[in-house]
């Protein structure tokens, strides 16, 4: 080979490198971005009328006479909808019966639409369900709704060879000589004066609890019961860590029981989180029964297990890498092993510990599979800080789960979603960041 | 240890200390170093413990329906009457997912080490490191959320399109460069420089319009390809393959630092370019590093849960034909979260019991592959610190 040859493999190995770089950056911006930017609009969004009146009725959170005008508001905008709905009802009766029978199943249709977009119609009785209190509470939202209650989808099966193709069908085609038709150019042209929207930063969804399972509301249950499983999984493996990090880097003689008390560290930090979770279930519930069934406890207990190996790991390292000579001037001035230990060497390595302590937190309030069988239940109020022994708790990490695939309108509530997934990362990123810059000071600070 | 015996010895024989006072002393320190040492064994009781509470619950399954059912069925209906509780589909689910995150991690993670070990400088290293380090922070729910709701339409919708380009991005370059290398292997030998450049000049000319076409018709067979379902085998090998990147990245990087600078500069003495330092010193060198890198690196995708509870499609069937990609799976960690809400409620049977047989396995495979691992790294300090 001659040396251009040589140089040109030379760069392309280089630039594959670099290929490799880039793309795991590109990857954590194409993951991160619509994240961020959609979890953002869990927060800040277009809200109308029908957010600010389940604001008021669930939350008391708002101005009532304020409220009150745009209620009125919006009412003036609707009452000539529900005066065309009568007035089709009306000329309904008076068909014969096949028209009645035509009409029926598409007029129940159009109403349920309209029912989605403003909320209950007139003469209707309260609905049980708080969902369905309430006409669309966000903007973006009441447009989708605006085009299904002016197109129905329908789906093509002509070609048996593809896959069938939805398209839509005007439901206004279908009312072609009632009064009926009115009703869709003036929904679509008033639906704004309908619904009122305007800017909200809606903080709510930071602090309230969830209402008829996340369809309205917060999610402080969840970044609580959050919080309560990693602090609790800290309380346990944080002490436990640093003392046994404690014995390997001064007391330890190297020889075949602590380098078995090694490798049992790095099996246990090989385990699959899902076996954490079995093995919680097996031992804390069915056998040590700290709690009934499942309870914050217990899933701490088993995060705490999980993230062990790494606090240790940390711990040693941050032992090891306090300069000996602190170690021998305190020795020297006639200070006890122990007493070397406590009042030097700790301090000296507390900064290496915390920022080992601040990831490993990070990673317990990630963690899903853990506490699927120990601790997380999918709808429920925050907790008090007494129940922790005996109640399970919804957290972040397995209701973004259960939202995602298990709920029964998963596809509606994306943006509780995405807002959960931005708290979960947040929580976690921000914990990590501080690690960095912690660490970032050490290093500075061991520098000189 | 010197340090302490004759910070110790100075002590004792600078100041007058009674004998019981030192007995007293003697007493407390054994007392707290073996305090110390009962907490330091308590990681090595939670293995134990984690090992045999595992099997207690699974051993039960095999007493009651016996091993070779597990093993070598595809016949998984764990709810039905009679119960089939064949896991072969279910295990190769897990092979599958683990061996396509594989495929994708390691080029780019061995790749990556190499740049971050030998390329890039140390003052951008600081801000490259970053990146590798939230992508481990990303917790795994957050990556299955991206897999099911954004992925996976996507895979869906443009599946085809997307496959193209993918082909086409990566596939060029290395084409691109093959050529060019092959024509310059062809023509070395001939010594008139005219008829060099013509042969090679053609070579070229030839062996591109072959590339392109290469490229065309797959590209084009890769277009037509329609993805019945997102949540599919390959949606999760993907983004199991950059949860298991850092790992790979981190430990193959440490492996690749751990290869002295000696050799580096004894290679390029000899007039090797960066890229054949690299190849043929360093990397074998930091081999058995670089393996356990991977090792683990593999383990993280192999035990991952949620990435493929919410992606995989949870369908327990061997794909048709055996490694086709765009199918459904389901895997041993996911069949363990999934089935276990039902299984709870009916302790004690078959059902709940093999559950913990599949995390068993789990466990096993996951401590012989760290033990080897564990193994690998150990003898590579030893050699390279003999040497």
């Amino acid at each position: 080979m001659n040396l251009g040859t040589r140089k040109l493999l030379d760069r392309a190995f280089t630039a594959l490198g670099f290929g490799s770089i880039a793309i795991m950056g590109l990857m954590l911006l194409i993951v991160l971005v619509p994240i961020v930017s959609n979890g953002i609009s869990a927060l800040v969004f277009r809200s109308t009328v029908e957010h600010r009146k389940m604001a008021y009725n669930e939350f008391h959170r708002g101005n009532q006479t304020s409220l009150d005008k745009e209620i009125a508001e919006s009412d003036a905008a609707r009452k000539p909808v529900y005066e065309i709905l009568s007035g089709f009802e009306a000329e309904l009766k008076l068909m014969d019966e096949d028209k009645q029978q035509e009409y029926k199943d598409k007029y129940d249709q159009v109403r349920t639409a309209l029912r989605a977009l403003l909320g209950p119609l007139p003469g209707e009785s309260e609905p049980a369900l708080t969902r369905l209190k309430y006409g669309q509470n966000r903007w973006e939202k009441a447009e989708e709704k605006l085009h299904e209650f002016l197109y129905e989808k329908k789906w093509d099966y002509s070609n048996p060879d593809v896959a069938a193709k939805e398209y839509f069908v005007s439901r206004s085609a279908g009312f072609e000589g009632t009064s009926l038709v009115r009703l869709f150019p003036y929904v679509e042209k008033n639906i704004d004066r309908m619904l009122l929207p305007e800017w909200t930063f809606y903080w709510g969804f930071i602090t309230d609890s969830s209402v008829d399972s996340h369809i309205f509301g917060g999610i402080w249950p969840e970044i609580q019961g959050t919080i309560f499983l990693a602090v609790g999984a800290m309380l346990f493996a944080f002490p436990l860590g640093v003392v046994a990090a404690v014995y390997f880097t001064e007391y330890a003689r190297e020889g075949f029981f602590t380098s078995l008390l090694r490798s049992a560290n790095s099996t246990l930090a090989g385990v699959p989180s899902i076996v954490f979770g079995l093995f919680g279930l097996a031992f804390f519930i069915n056998t040590l029964k700290v709690s009934e069934s499942k309870s914050v406890l217990a899933g701490s207990l088993t995060l705490a297990i999980m993230i062990l190996p790494t606090i240790i790991r940390s711990a040693e390292e941050a032992i090891l890498a306090v300069p000996r000579t602190y170690k021998e001037a305190s020795l020297g001035l006639g200070s006890t092993k122990w007493n070397t230990i406590v009042t030097v060497i700790l301090p000296a390595a507390l900064p290496g510990i915390l920022t080992g302590g601040v990831i490993s937190l990070g990673r317990a309030a990630g963690e899903t599979a853990p506490i699927i069988f120990t601790a997380a239940v999918s709808v429920g109020s925050a907790i008090g800080l007494a129940d922790v022994f005996s109640s399970p708790t919804p957290a972040l990490s397995w209701n973004i789960y259960n939202l995602a695939s298990e709920h029964e309108a998963a596809s509606e509530i994306r943006h509780v979603q995405y807002g959960m997934v931005l708290s979960l990362i947040t929580i976690v990123l921000l914990l990590n960041l501080s690690a960095i810059v912690l660490r970032a000071r050490i290093s500075k600070k061991l520098k000189g | 240890m010197s340090v302490e015996d004759t910070a110790n010895q100075v002590r004792s024989s600078a100041f007058v200390v009674s004998a019981r006072r030192r007995k007293w002393q003697k007493i407390s320190k054994t007392a707290g170093e073996s305090t110390l040492l009962l907490i330091a064994s308590f990681v090595a009781v939670v293995v134990l413990f984690i090992f045999y509470f595992v099997a207690r619950d699974a051993v039960p399954f095999f007493q009651i329906r016996g091993f070779s059912e597990f093993f070598t069925s595809t016949n998984w209906y764990p709810a039905d009457e009679p119960p089939g509780f064949g896991a072969l589909a279910i295990i190769y689910g897990s092979l599958m997912v683990t061996v396509g995150s594989a495929l994708i991690a390691i080029p780019m993670g061995v790749t990556a080490a190499i740049c971050l070990s030998d390329v890039i400088p140390f003052s951008v290293r600081q801000y490259v490191k970053p990146i590798i380090e939230m992508l481990a922070a990303i917790p795994s729910v957050a990556f299955g959320f991206f897999a099911l709701v954004i992925l996976a339409p996507l895979l869906q919708n443009f599946g085809g399109p997307i496959l193209m380009w993918t082909w086409w991005l990566i596939a060029s370059p290395f084409l691109l460069l093959a050529v060019i290398v092959a024509t310059e292997l062809f023509t070395a030998r001939i010594s008139n420089e005219k008829s060099r450049n013509l042969i090679s000049r053609g070579l070229i000319a030839v062996l591109g319009v072959t590339a392109i076409g290469f490229l065309f018709v797959v590209g084009r067979k890769l277009q037509g390809i329609e993805i019945l379902t997102g949540t599919n085998a390959l949606n999760v090998s993907i983004i199991l393959s950059f949860m298991a990147l850092p790992t790979i990245v981190s430990v193959s990087e440490d492996a690749l630092q751990a290869v002295g600078r000696e050799l580096r500069e004894g290679s390029y003495a000899l007039g090797a370019t960066r890229a054949e330092t690299i190849v043929k010193t360093i990397l074998p060198a930091a081999s058995s590093g670089i393996l356990a890198a991977v090792i683990l690196g593999i383990m993280r995708a192999l035990g991952e849960t949620m990435v493929v509870w919410m992606a995989s499609g949870n369908s327990s069937h061997i794909p048709n034909p055996w490694f086709n990609y765009l199918e459904s799976v389901r895997t041993l960690t996911a069949t363990i979260a999934g089935d276990m809400g039902e299984a709870d409620q009916v302790t004690g049977s078959a059902r709940f019991h093999v559950l913990f047989a599949m995390g068993l396995l789990l466990l096993i495979i996951s401590f012989v592959s760290n033990f080897i691992s564990e193994r690998i790294i150990v003898r590579q300090r030893k050699v390279l610190s003999g040497q």
